[in-house]
């Protein structure tokens, strides 16, 4: 069950490197947080502890409705093209998404927690970091950034609940807290961005130099 | 008890802009605030030093020597900055370039930031610091992005963006760390305090992978090389004041992020691994700043591109990790803290006065602004590292441990990157102050909270310089007692 869950969180986060507009990288975020929010009332259930219903509660409204509907606000609202401007295309992003998940395989077993199940979600949760990281490198617009952000997030959040049993329930209730408002601020400088230049490409942003 | 005053002061003055009207007296009921928050954390470190131990409150609140010499440094320097602040957005306003409700804006998010950063060394669990952290970069995007021009709103966003890449990295160390303490078979703790009590028996191979993401991450923010892309452009965008609390205090907590790590490290793995570390990313921010100082040609990258320098030359010291060069490294990052502040507030009327950032373009500034120009002038000295001034004891101390470290190549590297950057900043310097005015322009006159801001960090700089000399056996042995090897 759990591994069928990771796997729909790995899937997911594919297709966000052959998403090639912005509502399409959107709803691939909403699948990767509704299966974290999944795995996270999965754990709530057997391992019984109320702290995490709450957690799973938290992914459900802000990562799943929440901050996926003020991103497609801020993209309809600012009006440009949808288009994320891949520097990288879709299949080649594919392939390195595959490396990446490769590495992240290599490297977990490098760290050597030795239990199976944890091995299996330690990669799944480095993959998901790394392709973030990749995502954010190799896409022109402001907000696939802020997207890439998130979903480096959403990747540390499953290295903790599944190598260390989940951060303290308060400083995880701050971490969202703290995601929460990112993503508003960085929203309204998007908003600023685009009424100052007129576009929200990142590469164009070139005048402070040296 | 102090901490509450430190940490309650800035939230009540928030709201401040909004509840008096005058522009004026904002200022002045700011400023003698942070005089209160001052004098509160002197007595702080005055407790903690004499004490020599920790002490927690409420569980979340831990407070030892070295948190409360951090709490000093940003208390010192928010006092200065929200005494420049007066004239400066006085002298926004009647440009025009500010309007009263941005004046209140900004009151108010120079208190929350400053609140967000007393909150970094006072808070216990490495959880909510990296919460703090991350708050630090989120209330000051808004301040560096103040003037809401194309340059600056460009800054603001690589700023954002670098930074909380970086500090997710920083999030990944802290669960690492969190994790090689939870399969020792100990209970679940994010406390600093529970960790470094046990971190000689947490697994090696996990420390020593974790602290190189918090290093990365952290590292990231605190403008070491070469992570430190996001730094001169938003210190040259932000508003003056601010400039000097973000070279002068926000690298610093993130620096202070980093040591509370390698202590731990420190303490599990042993010193080698932390040092080599530190002083690597150290010598490379020397070199890549100094490379970076002798081609600027603007104003404010070249103080931005020193504070990379000096954070290099903090995480030297740190790397050496001998008694004399950690307290070399803790003096100077409060000597940086000052010279630094005071040189980002000269810079700030120069461009106020000369409406430039270009240094090609500005000339004869001890004529247009005789007392700033003749503290920029000290400032210089006291930057490059001259005698009588502080920073000269801090590097010589640093310096001096190289040498009896048997780290000649380190020494050596240092003494050369410090004489070039010297030599730049003269150079850069003193085009820019002397010679004659340009046409048609008139002194634009001093206000007196600037002299007095200017007056407050120059008094330590010089007094410290003189007065360490004597007293340096002593500082030897508290400055051991505040890092704990």
């Amino acid at each position: 069950m759990r591994q069928i869950l990771l796997f729909g969180i790995l899937t997911s986060t594919y297709l966000m490197c052959i998403a090639k507009r912005m509502p399409a990288l959107v709803r691939s975020f909403r699948y990767q947080s509704f299966f974290i929010f999944l795995i996270t009332l999965a754990a709530g259930f057997s391992e019984k502890r109320i702290d995490y219903y709450f957690v799973a509660l938290l992914i459900l409204v802000l990562k799943v409705f929440i901050i996926p509907a003020l991103l497609n606000l801020t993209a309809r609202r600012i009006n440009v093209d949808e288009n994320l401007g891949l520097f990288v295309n879709a299949q080649l992003s594919l392939v390195a998404a595959l490396v990446l998940s490769y590495c992240s395989w290599v490297f977990s077993r490098g760290l050597g927690f030795g239990q199976y199940h944890k091995l299996l979600a330690m990669t799944v949760a480095f993959a998901v970091i790394f392709i973030g990281a990749f995502l954010m490198i190799s896409r022109m617009k402001a907000l696939t950034q802020v997207v890439g952000l998130l979903v480096m997030e959403n990747g540390v959040f499953i290295l903790a609940s599944s190598v260390s049993g989940g951060m303290p329930f308060f400083v995880e209730i701050a971490i969202f807290l703290d995601v929460f408002v990112s993503v508003i601020i960085m929203g309204l400088f998007v908003f600023r961005i685009n009424k100052l230049f007129t576009h929200i490409d990142v590469t164009k942003l070139s005048r402070l130099k040296g | 008890m102090q901490i509450f005053i430190i940490l309650g002061l800035p939230l009540l003055l928030a709201p401040l802009g909004y509840l008096i009207a005058r522009q004026k007296i904002i200022g002045v009921v700011n400023a003698i605030g942070y005089a209160l928050v001052l004098l509160a954390s002197i007595l702080l470190l005055k407790e903690r030093v004499l004490s020599g131990e920790g002490r927690s409150f409420l569980g979340f609140i831990y407070l030892d020597g070295l948190s409360a010499f951090f709490i000093l440094v940003i208390s010192v320097v928010a006092l200065a900055s929200s005494l420049y602040s007066i004239g400066y957005i006085k002298k926004d306003m009647e440009a025009g370039v500010v309007s009263g409700r941005k004046a209140k804006l900004y009151y108010l998010f120079f208190n929350l930031f400053c609140f967000s950063m007393f909150f970094v060394p006072a808070v216990n669990n490495l959880g909510l610091m990296w919460v703090a952290i991350e708050m630090t970069t989120l209330i000051s995007a808004f301040l560096v992005g103040f003037y809401n021009t194309k340059g600056s709103v460009e800054a603001a966003w690589k700023y954002i963006i670098i930074c909380s890449a970086g500090i997710i990295l920083a999030l990944l160390g802290t669960i690492l760390f969190s994790s090689a303490f939870s399969i020792s078979g100990l209970s679940r703790s994010l406390n600093w305090s529970d960790m470094a009590s046990v971190a000689h028996i947490l697994d090696k191979n996990i420390l020593k992978i974790a602290f190189i993401f918090i290093l990365v991450g952290y590292g990231t923010k605190a403008g070491l090389a070469p992570m430190h892309t996001w730094l001169p452009d938003a210190h040259s965008q932000a508003p003056a004041p601010i400039s000097a609390l973000l070279s002068g205090v926000l690298l610093e907590t993130a620096l202070y992020a980093i040591l509370r790590f390698g202590i731990i490290v420190i303490k599990g793995v042993g010193f080698a691994y932390f040092g080599n570390l530190m002083l690597l990313l150290g010598l490379v921010s020397l070199v890549i700043s100094s490379a970076f100082i002798l081609v600027q040609k603007d104003l404010k990258r070249l103080l931005a591109y020193s504070s990379i320098e000096h954070m290099g030359i903090i995480a030297i010291g740190f790397g050496l990790g001998t008694p004399l060069a950690v307290c070399g490294a803790l003096l100077h990052v409060f000597n940086h803290a000052l010279a630094k502040s005071l040189m980002f507030f000269g810079a700030g009327d120069i461009v106020s006065a000369y409406k430039k950032h270009n240094m090609n373009a500005i000339r004869g500034v001890v004529k247009a602004l005789p007392f700033a120009g003749i503290m920029l002038l000290l400032g210089v000295f006291a930057l490059g590292g001259l005698p009588p001034f502080c920073i000269f004891i801090s590097e010589m101390m640093i310096i001096i441990a190289a040498f009896a470290n048997g780290s000649y190549l380190t020494a050596a590297l240092m003494l050369l990157f410090l004489a070039v950057i010297f030599g730049a900043f003269i150079y850069h310097f003193g085009k820019m102050l002397f010679g004659n005015l340009p046409k048609g322009m008139l002194p634009p006159g001093e206000p007196l909270s600037s002299k007095l801001a200017f007056l407050f960090l120059f008094f330590p700089i010089l007094t410290l310089g003189i007065g360490l000399l004597f007293i340096k056996k002593d500082l030897l042995w508290i400055a051991q007692g505040l890092f704990q090897l």
